[in-house]
């Protein structure tokens, strides 16, 4: 994932908190091995090196390419899984290596989920395409790792993978799971706004830790893949909280992408959301 | 992003997560934002029997948290006060005529009932700001103002805080400091201590505006003993210097068989008091030293607070106060929580009912009730409730009562037969409304 | 006299325990969870000690002991 995982619990037993903590980690690393583009022998892996073959998934697969692909639509195509291979013109480490209009051309063409064939449980991608599911996998993992520990426990639970996060219910005694909203800037441990989340699923998108910063102008890691160009005068963060952490995250993607429009966009979606400008 | 389609875009996304989850559908989202602004209001009504002293008062306190736990508090306060209160005469069988203390009128009081002065309506205003800031790791800095003014009095005061925590923050160490400086300015000025109540229209034993200045120290440990149980140690030290008279209170000066008021003999044409009386004179300086200790325990949702404090200082006066609390909670959003205070004094050292009219005076004299020997019990319950909302309001009643004892060597000839100590029974009833913002 | 030297000896039992033993006493970051909630402060109600701490310094001869803040006023 990327980043540090964790459980909170509020239980009496143990032995019942190992068992759970056990149930997450489990069903977090089967996920990451599964759909990580790291990993030499999953099914993104074939899929990525397919060179224009077709390649059959199984359910669970399948049930994330469909997703993607409805956000592909709801999105008028600014969600696309195939954008990833934007980054190999695109490095986000705080530096000002900023690519030129060619190289980012050059990689566009490779770019588009309309370019590619999904007929469940069949996917084509054209020659040189690569699908990258960073974008959905994690929320994906924390909404299934909370379901798997809410079936075997009605303790209230917090899943919480590198700040996207859901909770099953408020620990005893008290209002919900007290949550920070990273502050941009300096002292990043001191949190910006604090939260209390009973149940549902929180989640943020950002530039707090990914960027590149030339001629002061500040270009954040969310890229539109429609110009392949980091989306304009979008919020630094954004965070916003909704029934699961996968309709979270892909809220507050959906807002970034949207530039300047943020604010509005999620007023309209009338969910509580908290833009960092 | 076309703005005609954002509004079925969490609609969509829902089903489309559903059909991800393989669930038909999800609970909703609960999730608050912490209130950056917290306020407590409070409406109080305080009221003593036999028509003495009523009071009614609005009171709020804002607090505001800041990221890295430093906070800002400010209260306000608006007190109206009205009643007649005792003035320290002495009472007997025949009524007594007392000059009003602005010199304008005279009063009569009729015998056998402990004289009040009536002339009693004010309205207070007080205000106070303060900073809480982190200094390191683990320690704290606080620094405050207050202000209060009534017609005759002005209060300016500031007060500074630091506090350190050690022991995995289960130990506190704190010394405070407050320093204040009054003004009084009393209806006709302030009278020379121990001289005489003079006629209407004489005011020429009045000084002009007097001042007080005190300053406060506290020392204090709070400890963690264990999940449950928190103790805190208090050593306060005061010193008080100025006019410390109260400058509406008399002493009586009475005949040393009888016991009873010495008539004085009139100005032709010009009203007067009927007897003779002395404004009170204390000290103009005052030394206390309190230790405070206090336990809160917590059994399984129900919370008891204990605390004891003795006081004693160099007016010869001792104290001691004790104060039970005990939280009850029920059906998780309401609590009941009885209340129990017992407090007993000794009298000040020139507390006297009255002064031998043949006797050389002495250096200071009162017979102000609040400097004489007596018991006090308080007797309440308060009940609490928290609403959906998060807010929560609160109302309680509580009785207090005290009733004194002059030691028989203060009591002069036919004093002793009579109720010369006003005891005294009080309500108190307060509302509470606290929210967010 | 009796009492300054009572005093003095409440005022070193103070330091002592603040300085001595009290490590061996108190619980770990994790175990606060009961002491974080609002009724266990040891001013739980501010405004309420508040306006008790004003009646009873009009009424009574003494006042403070658990700290301070806000003003005087002219009723003692």
């Amino acid at each position: 994932m990327g980043s540090p995982c964790e459980l909170l619990v509020d239980s009496k037993s143990d032995i019942e908190a190992a068992a759970l903590a056990d149930t997450v980690s489990t069903e977090a690393w089967r996920i990451e091995d599964k759909f990580s583009r790291y990993l030499p022998d999953n099914v993104v892996s074939r899929i990525n090196n397919s060179g224009g073959e077709v390649v059959t998934v199984d359910d669970e697969t399948a049930n994330l390419l469909d997703f993607a692909a409805t956000l592909f639509e709801m999105s008028n195509g600014r969600f696309d899984i195939t954008s990833g291979v934007l980054r190999e013109v695109w490095t986000f480490d705080g530096s000002d290596r900023v690519p030129s209009k060619s190289q980012v051309e050059q990689t566009l063409k490779r770019v588009g989920w309309d370019k590619a064939s999904w007929c469940r449980p069949d996917l084509q991608l054209a020659p040189g395409m690569q699908i990258d599911l960073g974008g959905i996998a994690k929320e994906y993992a924390v909404d299934r790792a909370a379901m798997l520990a809410a079936a075997g426990s009605g303790d209230a639970c917090l899943v919480n993978f590198g700040g996207d996060l859901v909770a099953t219910n408020a620990p005893k005694g008290s209002e919900g799971w007290q949550v920070g909203i990273d502050a941009l800037g300096q002292d990043r441990n001191i949190a910006q706004k604090l939260i209390r989340l009973k149940n549902g699923g929180l989640a943020t998108s950002g530039d707090a830790r990914r960027y590149l910063l030339k001629d002061g102008v500040r270009y954040g890691h969310i890229l539109d893949p429609t110009t392949g160009w980091p989306v304009i005068d979008a919020p630094r963060s954004i965070t916003v909280a909704a029934d699961t952490c996968t309709q979270a995250g892909m809220l507050a993607t959906l807002a970034m992408l949207a530039g300047p429009e943020a604010e509005s966009f999620l007023e309209d979606q009338d969910c509580k959301s908290w833009c960092l400008r | 992003m076309k703005r005609k389609n954002s509004k079925s875009v969490a609609a969509t996304l829902t089903t489309a997560t559903c059909a991800l989850l393989g669930t038909t559908t999800t609970t909703p989202v609960n999730a608050q934002e912490e209130h950056a602004w917290e306020f407590d209001t409070a409406l109080l009504y305080y009221g003593e029997g036999d028509s003495r002293v009523q009071d009614a008062s609005v009171n709020l306190l804002a607090v505001r948290n800041f990221v890295d736990d430093r906070v800002l508090s400010l209260t306000l306060g608006v007190d109206s006060l009205t009643g007649a209160t005792p003035i320290g005469a002495v009472p007997f069988d025949g009524p007594q005529t007392f000059t009003s203390p602005s010199g304008l009128r005279v009063k009569t009081r009729p015998a056998n009932e402990i004289p009040l002065d009536d002339s009693f309506l004010d309205t207070r205003v007080a205000f106070s700001a303060g900073w809480q800031q982190p200094w390191g790791r683990l320690s704290s800095f606080n620094a405050g103002v207050s202000a209060s003014k009534e017609y005759d009095y002005l209060h300016l005061g500031a007060n500074f805080k630091l506090a350190h925590d050690f022991n995995k923050r289960n130990t506190t160490v704190s010394l405070g400091l407050a320093f204040s400086s009054d003004e009084l300015d009393p209806v006709g000025g302030a009278p020379q201590a121990l001289t005489s109540m003079l006629d209407v229209g004489d005011l020429s034993n009045r000084l002009g505006s007097q001042s007080k200045d005190v300053l406060d120290v506290v020392l204090g440990v709070s400890q963690i003993i264990n999940r449950n149980l928190v103790v805190q140690l208090n050593y306060s030290y005061s010193s008080a210097d100025g006019y410390l008279n109260d400058p509406y209170k008399i002493v009586s000066l009475v005949d040393p068989v009888s016991g009873d008021p010495v008539p004085r003999v009139p100005t032709p044409g010009v009203d007067g008091p009927s007897h003779e009386y002395l404004f009170e004179g204390r000290p103009d300086q005052r030394t206390k030293h309190s230790i405070y200790g206090q336990a809160k325990y917590y059994m399984n949702g129900k919370v008891l607070d204990a605390s004891y404090r003795y006081m004693t200082d160099d007016w010869d006066v001792d104290s001691h106060t004790v104060d039970l609390r005990y939280r009850w909670p029920f059906s998780g959003q309401s609590y009941i929580e009885p209340h129990v205070r017992y407090y007993t004094q000794t009298h000040a050292d020139f507390y006297r009912t009255s002064l031998d009219s043949s006797a050389p005076l002495p250096a200071y004299a009162s017979a102000d009730y609040r400097l004489g020997e007596f018991d006090a019990i308080t007797v309440g319950v308060k009940y609490g409730r928290q609403l959906q909302s998060g807010n929560e309001w609160s109302a309680r009643v509580e009785f207090y009562t005290s009733s004194g004892s002059v030691p028989a060597d203060l009591l002069i000839g036919n004093q002793a037969g009579r109720e010369i100590y006003p005891d005294l029974n009080a309500i108190i009833a307060q509302f509470s409304y606290s929210f967010g913002w | 006299m009796k009492k300054l030297i009572m005093i003095r000896r409440a005022l070193i039992a103070m330091l002592l325990i603040s300085l001595a033993g009290c490590s061996s006493m108190g619980v770990e970051p994790w175990e606060r969870d009961v002491l974080a909630k609002d009724e266990m402060q040891l001013i739980a109600d501010p405004l309420e000690v508040a306006i008790d701490e004003h009646i009873y310094f009009s009424k009574e001869a003494s006042s403070g002991g658990r700290g301070f803040g806000g003003g005087g006023c002219g009723c003692n």
